[in-house]
């Protein structure tokens, strides 16, 4: 392992830990980042070790987003207690297998990862009242039939690779099953929150590793959001109807999704 | 970072023959072409992964079925006397996005990569193929320029049908860059003693920046290669790519302005080595337009075929 890749804070003590995996910048939904912000707040996440940025994201100065510096950061944080071990990054500039193999350096020689569920969100031509699904993409068939029985949806796709595929793929190398989560996010909710998403994946997480997760928080925000959609769907025929045709199964064009996606954006 | 060799064949002192996309595509058509004509047997890969990103996945029914990366392999072909082993690459390595020849560390790897499969079989030559932007018509039968890595070479270069030294096309100041790993391999392979050529087919310089291939230059360069080693290649060859693409360039062609086509088409009795027949304000047009003039025919096939 490249001592100069990624600095150690301190090695966990695990059982037979699973990691979590999340990436930044497809934060759909703010799926992502909630899901492990949560996480680490209710499962007492501590820093144990991060990969340093400087071989795997462009330097050049300092990005900013909402007048607040943003940093490249990808860091480790255990969960002892609940033997899971949750990695949070942006998806790197370059280096893409380097860092990959860093990653899982840590995991597998430093805390003895056994599975790996990578968290990610993707966007649904569906309404928010449609209950959520979760597709999913293993790397082992034999950890599919594991995971039958949680509501798992296989996905099909071919074309280019997420960071997810790519790092189930590279650690499929090694020996280390994984499964990518994409909840179906409906694609107007996918630049604001969508808590229905995010605690249907924690559900599943929950029930996966008996975490005891509290996430009655989430149906307040669910019937906040709801709420606001009815309002504004009395209030905005053209929006009512647009939802309504995603209700029944009819599909928008181009415009009309942007319109739809631009009014609850700016609403909610 | 590995090399993948799934059978170690015994060759008699082998050349390397090496081609990547570039300009035309010139080197890697060549290259590929001549493999095909020899029914080359593949014997290895450089694995991919810290060159290259991936670039396809296929996931079927939930599971990842595999990803795909561009490939690197090797192949092998027993001539008796003097044997072959090809190298062809369908992407060049880089540093960097938004590039599309090879450079930094990471090329520098690749090249000597490359070179210890070469050498570990014997070999003691090395050709690389590629492009040679120059100011001919594209009318006319492309040259072969040639670069050496010593002095050694330069009698037996100049006996290769339709080839001319770099310094004999015009070059600036007399040196110039070779780009990408055509010219970093041979340069590697300068620095591990190995004897190395470079064998770049001629393209009309307007075309440079054009979206297919350039088999014309492509047929000169295999011309070239089947005199070094002794072998017939067949007359046609690539004819039907080069009447496709030629149909594609006249097309562009007839869509110049009079004025610059008049100038142009003194390329037609010029001096090859001299630039010129067109000024610089011809170039600037024709480069500001080219883009669109593809467009327009690329719409007007459409049509035709619709």
């Amino acid at each position: 392992m490249d001592r100069n890749l990624v600095e150690i804070y301190r090695s966990p003590q695990f059982q037979n830990p699973s990691l979590i995996v999340g990436w930044q910048n497809h934060d759909i939904g703010k799926l992502n980042s909630r899901i492990i912000n949560f996480l680490n707040l209710e499962l007492g996440g501590d820093k144990v070790a991060e990969i340093q940025p400087p071989t795997f994201f462009s330097l050049g100065g300092a990005a900013f987003k909402e007048n607040l510096i943003q940093v490249p950061e990808s860091n480790f944080w255990a969960c002892e207690k609940s033997d899971l071990l949750i990695f949070r990054s942006k998806e790197p500039n370059y280096e893409w297998y380097k860092f990959l193999t860093a990653l899982l350096d840590f995991a597998e020689y430093h805390c003895q990862v056994k599975e790996i569920y990578t968290i990610n969100g993707t966007p649904a031509l569906t309404a928010h009242t449609t209950p959520r699904r979760i597709l999913a993409v293993y790397s082992q068939p034999e950890f599919r039939e594991k995971l039958q029985g949680y509501g798992l949806r296989d996905m099909t796709w071919e074309g280019p690779p997420a960071m997810s595929s790519y790092l189930l793929w590279t650690a499929e190398r090694r020996g280390i099953p994984g499964v990518s989560l994409w909840p179906e996010i409906p694609f107007y909710l996918a630049s604001g929150e969508d808590p229905t998403a995010i605690k249907l994946t924690l559900s599943f997480l929950d029930s996966r590793f008996n975490l005891g997760l509290d996430l009655g928080k989430f149906d307040l925000e669910i019937g906040n959001q709801n709420e606001k959609i009815a309002r504004l769907r009395e209030e905005n025929t053209e929006i009512n109807e647009y939802i309504n045709r995603l209700e029944t199964g009819l599909s928008l064009n181009e415009e009309e999704q942007v319109g739809l996606a631009r009014e609850i954006y700016e609403n909610l | 970072m590995g090399i993948k060799l799934f059978t170690e064949p015994e060759l008699e002192k082998p050349d390397l023959l090496c081609g990547w996309p570039g300009i035309g595509n010139i080197g890697l058509l060549a290259v590929n072409t001549l493999k095909g004509q020899l029914e080359a047997q593949e014997f290895g890969e450089i694995e991919p992964w810290d060159f290259f990103y991936p670039t396809r996945v296929s996931i079927r029914n939930g599971l990842l079925r595999g990803l795909e990366f561009p490939t690197n392999k090797f192949y092998y072909k027993r001539l008796g006397k003097r044997d072959l082993i090809f190298f062809i690459g369908e992407e060049q390595p880089t540093e960097g996005e938004g590039r599309t020849y090879a450079r930094g560390g990471k090329a520098y790897q690749m090249a000597n990569l490359v070179l210890d499969v070469a050498e570990k079989f014997g070999c003691r030559r090395v050709y690389t193929s590629g492009a040679c932007v120059s100011p001919i018509h594209h009318t006319i039968k492309p040259r072969v320029i040639s670069v050496v890595s010593s002095e050694s070479l330069i009698a037996e270069v100049e006996r290769y049908p339709n080839t001319v030294f770099i310094n004999e096309r015009g070059a600036r100041e007399g040196g110039g860059v070779i780009t990408g790993l055509n010219g970093l391999l041979l340069a590697v392979a300068k620095k591990r003693g190995l004897e190395s050529v470079c064998l770049m087919g001629e393209i009309p310089d307007w075309l440079s920046n054009s979206p297919f291939p350039y088999p014309k230059a492509s047929k000169s360069v295999l011309h070239v290669f089947a005199d070094i080693l002794g072998i017939s290649i067949g007359p046609n060859i690539l004819n039907e790519m080069v009447v496709r693409i030629e149909e594609i360039v006249e097309g562009v062609y007839s869509a110049f302005p009079a004025e610059i086509k008049e100038r142009y088409d003194e390329r037609k009795l010029a001096i090859q080595a001299s630039p010129g027949g067109i000024t610089e304000a011809d170039a600037r047009w024709i480069k500001d337009h080219i883009d669109e003039i593809f467009q327009k025919k690329g719409e007007q096939g459409g049509q035709k075929s619709g």
